[in-house]
């Protein structure tokens, strides 16, 4: 069984389609990656599955369960997290401060001492690599840092299911294989993961499947090697020579 | 987690509480009878004060309900004042603007920004139009009496209210739900996908919150002995403590206490000494804050602390390298 399922969803903004009739399914465990030009409708999507916009037609659904009409915060405690295009880390606290927060309202049915929250805390830290950061206040972490961050503390509920927007934008080299190996670790722990990314090197080594977007419309779903090959993807994306 | 975090990180906090408790009782036996009637003032404001910032200072939600709420207990504590005995009236009070506060939450707090503060003003404007076509229509009266309380019951029921205010602004910063507020305060979007319910934390704080100011409205109404909506809704009680609170600074409880001590004490001497010109006086002075005091005293405080540190820490840098010049020297 799909553990998300996005069924027929079409979202306006006044005259502009944002999102037409999207159709896809992701199953447990896959890393599956969106791509398309800007203005597709990926973020618009991704503002849908999350709850962050209401859905004018059609159905999403999460681990069997109709999350259409949830609001984030109800998503977030089911087990879907995500983190944003631009940065929406709370600044003005510690890295370690971010992580606890979404630890305790991503964890509704658990309640934590402060020693087991720091020590969960920390180890999320210790997974994404950012563990010496974590008494640093965000505004002063680096952009590979902040990246990490939002992944820390989107994993910091009792989260199954990861909606990554262009997490690795920005990035050097170094920093973007770093980053892909961290995200096939994630898979390699059980976490599904679904992510917009523009970076081609990033998509194509660690997604399992790729859904390509145009006009708000899926107009392609398939193997990275599928994709690449398919000659309506090149046209409107790829650039067909 | 709480008793733990408060334990292990706020020693210096757990002793200076109840000491300034102690000290805010004892004050009027320490100074003279007229510092000591003026000292009710202050501490109506300090509490005012506290009790706004626990809700508006983290989440930046600027709210101008708080003489619409002061009111609500004000007119309770009147309408009550000679059935029931005054402590009960003080609860009924805070009671009374829960339960307005949580309806004006439900209401309000999906606005943000200019919209939020517009509503709340709006709001505290609505109750007392209200109050007053009631009395006028329905009791037939301008006015009310109030029976006076002693000075002495008015200020020790302050001091109560004060360390209600105090001790709770302390948990709630060390709190799960403080640490949210922050949360919300910083990137509402980001505080609700990562689980945290916010309209449920935000109602539910303002209306704890806007309940010491109903139990102040309800101790003031024996005060004041004569009320009427124009004395129990005065709108300087919605604006007197944001600027207070702004003049001290949010980011540390004792920040809004600073800025009320400082504001009324000023306030009374600006009335005394240059009646004529005192709202003219007082409102430069506010501008002037505003404008160049937007982290408060407290962030002013910390800068100078800092300054002050590096110069020293220069100056003993100084001192050891002349000393060992001086040491190289004679040898």
């Amino acid at each position: 069984m799909s553990l998300l399922e996005v069924r027929d969803v079409s979202h306006r903004f006044g005259g502009i389609k944002a999102v037409d009739h999207a159709d896809f399914e992701v199953a447990k465990g896959e890393i599956v990656g969106i791509i398309g030009p800007n203005g597709a409708g990926k973020t618009t999507m991704f503002n849908l599955i999350s709850g962050a916009i209401g859905v004018e037609h059609g159905s999403i659904s999460f681990k069997g369960e109709d999350i259409t009409r949830l609001r984030p915060d109800q998503i977030n405690r089911l087990g879907l997290a995500r983190t944003f295009q631009t940065s929406r880390l709370f600044d003005g606290m510690t890295a370690f401060e971010n992580v606890r927060l979404a630890l305790i309202y991503g964890n509704p049915n658990r309640r934590f001492r402060y020693e087991e929250a720091e020590r969960e805390v920390n180890q999320l830290m210790a997974t994404m690599g950012i563990l010496s950061d974590r008494h640093k206040p965000v505004r002063d972490l680096s952009l590979a840092g902040r990246r990490y961050l939002e992944i820390a503390r989107a994993l910091a509920g009792e989260t199954e299911m990861l909606l990554l927007d262009e997490a690795m934008a920005g990035l050097t080299p170094t920093e973007l294989k770093k980053a892909m190996a961290q995200i096939s670790s994630l898979r390699d722990r059980g976490m599904t993961i679904l992510m917009i990314e523009h970076v081609m090197e990033a998509i194509m080594g660690v997604c399992d499947r790729i859904i390509v977007f145009h006009f708000g419309q899926t107009i392609a779903q398939g193997r990275p090697d599928e994709i690449a090959a398919d000659p309506l993807v090149r046209s409107v994306y790829l650039g067909d020579a | 987690m709480l008793i733990s975090t408060v334990l292990s990180e706020e020693k210096p906090a757990l002793v200076a509480i109840p000491v300034v408790i102690v000290a805010v009782g004892i004050a009027p036996q320490m100074v003279p009878e007229a510092i000591g009637i003026s000292l009710i003032t202050v501490l109506m404001y300090v509490v005012l004060t506290l009790s706004w910032t626990m809700f508006s200072g983290p989440t930046g939600y600027v709210s101008l309900a708080t003489a619409g709420l002061f009111g609500v207990g004000v007119y309770t504590s009147a309408i009550l004042r000679d059935r029931v005995p005054i402590e009960l009236i003080v609860l009924l009070g805070g009671i009374a603007a829960f339960l307005v506060a949580f309806a004006i939450g439900l209401l309000t707090l999906r606005l943000k920004g200019v919209y939020f503060i517009l509503f709340t003003f709006g709001i505290a404007a609505l109750i007392r139009s209200s109050v007053q076509w009631w009395e006028t229509h329905v009791s037939g009266t301008v006015g009310r009496h109030v029976t006076g309380a002693t000075n002495e019951t008015v200020y020790l029921l302050l001091t109560i209210l004060f360390a209600f205010a105090l001790i709770g602004g302390f948990l709630l910063r060390h709190s799960s739900p403080g640490l949210a507020l922050r949360g919300i305060g910083e990137n509402e979007d980001a505080a609700e996908h990562i689980g945290i319910d916010i309209t449920r934390i935000k109602v539910l704080t303002f209306s704890i919150s806007t309940a010491l100011m109903g139990m102040t409205g309800a101790v003031m109404a024996t005060r004041f002995r004569y009320i009427d909506p124009s004395i129990a809704f005065n709108p300087l009680i919605s604006f007197l403590p944001v600027v207070m609170a702004i003049l001290g600074g949010v980011s540390k409880l004792y920040g809004p206490i600073l800025g009320a001590v400082i504001l009324v004490v000023l306030q009374e001497f600006l009335i005394t000494e240059h009646p004529h010109v005192y709202l003219l006086l007082f409102g430069i002075t506010l501008v002037v804050i505003v404008i160049w005091l937007p982290g408060g005293l407290v962030e002013l405080a910390q800068k100078w602390y800092i300054k002050l540190k590096i110069q020293w820490i220069k100056l003993r840098m100084r001192t050891t390298r002349f000393r060992r010049e001086r040491e190289a020297k004679k040898r």
